[in-house]
């Protein structure tokens, strides 16, 4: 498969973790209450995704599973520069767990067509648990690099770093593959003006806005219901409690100038016992 | 199953830990989780067991006994030498499908191996998998919930996975007694081993390695460890950590220079500025470099990520200087300084030097 390539990349709307988001009574988030963002890490898969495209030239689809207005992560990321979009909604959905979302964007995977790679994000911050891809991976029968920090492509063969306990490992994997990029990889750029333009348009238009992104649901996909949303999910959020921040309670020194503060911080703690005398 | 059947506690299958080695060190994590895994199969009454995978593994299945495992399934082959995802999958895969009575519980690390395998079993057996948990029991569950009818019922013996959520602000118990084995990954440092004892008993078992070409797709080229021993973040009273705050290279004088005013001292890092190459790699903090746990922690232009924090935040006192006063450390900092490095710092040094000079002047005093 040589280049162009058609790249996957495999982006969530999460809600925003500076705006608390509410719990429903069974542990599930109650997203219409949150603000909605793009999942921070998934920046990093996107900034990927679009450093193939513009180094070996192919094509971006970025793939979103979520209630409609998931659709606003998709159009920020043809702003970025991706080609398609592909928005899986469905009431049937609800309370996906890792097992069951891997499960419905395989479906979708399959169903959007050929890739030579597919990019996740290290981990969502909402349900935070790095799985979504490496399961999705062995849906798809792929090899996987997990907390790969950089690449490189050459003769269709991919060249990575990934992040191991004290140190890192060289890899060397065929294509297709599924990588999942760590949050050192490069920073994702500004958008593109072209990007911007473009999306400026189709917010205007919604005919021209569905030649870009394109929403299926489970029968479109041909998903089987029983493995989607709770049913499909073999895991349950069985109870929930709030606990205290660790540590919790920072002393906090601001506002005076640097003098005052470390002065604060000199004066209240027990830093003066280790001083080298 | 009638109702009668679910609750007449039925021979149970064992609690299975995956063992993980890197350079044939066996990585402590493993230690911990056989910690957790007897006091959850002695809650069960069944057996703890353990997969080892690798080559030429020397004496690590007996150490694997001694810590608490009832049996050992050894996998040794050359191509097990590294952790790669495919064939230790396949392995781990075949010998979960051998088992008469199917493993009740699975068990990995939240390492980065742990956090790589654990999903493609787990989406294999297409169970229940919850990761970075903080604590793990045993317990009853009865679901009430209609929306499922399949799911109506009391069970008994089920994993309770619990974890943090929503940055660590909530607690979640998550269960999925539906389907065996039961999976959740452990964050590193959480659960206590045992003692070892060499006089335990044990089988150790050699298992077939069934490696398929398609494994193959991937190779590993090379291993770089680079964790080194000289620099002594460990026995240290104060460390003084450098983020990329700093800014540059250079910068990180300004930690030497704080760090010089302390008698026991030593200076750490980040992740990210250790990648930057502004420091080697042994003053690397967190889940992928040391865990210290010094009477001060002084940490400088770090945002507090949660993979630096799980290596820091059981030091004595945490100063933390960070000119984003919504930084991820203050959360857990004791004392938070907003405000830049570059002037905080220097001034931290000059009044350390003040009280040093004050208290060596004193001495100087009394001795007469
Ligand atoms: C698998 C994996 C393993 C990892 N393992 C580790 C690990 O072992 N250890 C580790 O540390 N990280 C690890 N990381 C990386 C981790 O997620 C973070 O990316 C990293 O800790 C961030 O480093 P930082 O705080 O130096 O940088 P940043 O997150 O960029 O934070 C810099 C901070 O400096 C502040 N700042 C900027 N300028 C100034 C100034 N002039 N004065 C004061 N403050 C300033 C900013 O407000 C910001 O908060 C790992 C990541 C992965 C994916
Ligand atoms: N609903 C979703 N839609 C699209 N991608 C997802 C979704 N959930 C998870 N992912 C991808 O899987 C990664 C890991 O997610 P998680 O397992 O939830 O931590 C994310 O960074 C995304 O790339």
């Amino acid at each position: 498969m040589p280049a162009p390539y058609e790249i996957f990349v495999l982006v969530k709307q999460v809600p925003d973790q500076g705006s608390k988001a509410g719990l429903n009574p069974d542990g599930t988030i109650d997203r219409a209450r949150a603000k909605r963002m793009l999942n921070p890490f998934d920046r990093y898969a996107l900034q990927a995704a679009l450093n193939v495209k513009k180094t070996y030239g192919g094509r971006v689809t970025a793939i979103s599973m979520g209630p409609p207005p998931a659709v606003e992560v998709l159009l920020e990321t043809l702003e970025h520069g991706v080609d398609r979009g592909v928005l899986l909604s469905d009431k049937r959905l609800a309370a996906s767990d890792t097992l069951a979302t891997a499960y419905a964007l395989y479906k979708t995977i399959i169903w959007a067509g050929h890739y030579d790679v597919i990019f996740c994000g290290l981990q969502t911050t909402d349900g935070d648990t790095a799985q979504v891809g490496p399961q999705l991976a062995e849906r798809l029968g792929l090899p996987q690099i997990t907390y790969c920090q950089d690449f490189r492509i050459a003769a269709d063969q991919v060249y990575a770093d990934r992040i191991i306990e004290g140190g890192y490992q060289k890899i060397i994997s065929q294509m297709p593959l599924l990588i999942t990029v760590a949050n050192s990889y490069h920073r994702l750029e500004y958008k593109s003006f072209h990007g911007s333009w473009k999306v400026q348009q189709l917010l205007r238009n919604t005919e021209e806005q569905n030649k870009y992104i394109q929403s299926v649901d489970l029968d479109v996909i041909g998903a089987d219901e029983q493995r989607c949303g709770l049913k499909g999910s073999p895991t349950i959020v069985a109870a929930t409690e709030k606990v205290g921040e660790i540590g919790g309670n920072c002393s906090m020194h601001e506002g005076h100038s640097a003098e005052e503060l470390v002065g604060e911080v000199v004066q209240s703690t027990n830093l003066q016992e280790f001083l080298a005398i | 199953m009638t109702e009668e059947d679910k609750t007449a506690n039925p021979v149970r299958g064992e609690v299975l830990i995956v063992a993980e080695q890197i350079l044939g060190e066996l990585q402590h994590i493993t230690l911990e989780l056989l910690g957790a895994g007897t006091y959850l199969a002695g809650k069960l009454g069944s057996k703890l067991s353990c997969i080892v995978l690798g080559h030429s593994l020397g004496d690590i299945p007996q150490k694997l006994v001694a810590c608490g495992a009832d049996t050992v399934y050894v996998a040794d082959h050359p191509e097990l030498n590294t952790y790669r995802t495919l064939p230790y999958r396949r392995v781990v895969c075949n010998l979960l499908d051998s088992m008469d009575t199917p493993a009740h519980i699975c068990l990995l690390g939240s390492t980065t191996t742990g956090r790589d395998l654990a999903p493609r079993i787990a989406a294999h057996f297409e169970t229940g998998l919850t990761a970075d948990c903080t604590e793990l029991d045993i317990g009853s569950y009865e679901h009430k919930s209609k929306l499922d009818p399949t799911k109506v019922g009391l069970y008994e013996g089920c994993l309770y996975a619990i974890r943090p959520a929503f940055g660590e602000s909530l607690k979640a118990r998550i269960l999925g007694p539906w389907k065996n084995p039961q999976m959740a990954t452990t964050r590193p440092g959480q659960m206590t081993p045992l003692k070892p004892d060499p006089n335990r008993p044990g089988r150790i078992i050699s298992i077939p390695v069934n490696i398929m070409t398609e494994d193959n797709r991937l190779i590993i080229a090379e291993t770089l460890r680079e964790i080194g021993k000289g620099v002594k973040l460990q026995e240290a009273d104060v460390i003084v950590s450098g983020g990329y705050g700093l800014g540059s290279k250079d910068a990180f004088q300004l930690m030497y220079n704080l760090a010089a005013c302390f008698a026991n001292s030593a200076v750490g890092a980040t992740r990210k500025v250790v990648d930057q190459s502004w420091i080697p790699y042994e003053h690397q903090i967190g889940q992928t470099g040391k865990t210290v746990r010094p009477k001060v922690y002084i940490a400088c232009g770090i945002s507090g990520a949660i993979q630096h924090r799980v290596g820091m935040a059981n030091s004595g006192l945490i100063i933390a200087i960070n000119k984003d006063v919504d930084a991820a450390i203050f959360k857990f900092a004791h004392h938070g300084i907003v405000g830049d490095v570059f002037q905080v710092v220097p001034e931290m040094i000059r009044q350390l030097e003040a009280v040093k000079q004050e208290k060596e002047v004193q001495t100087v005093v009394s001795a007469h």
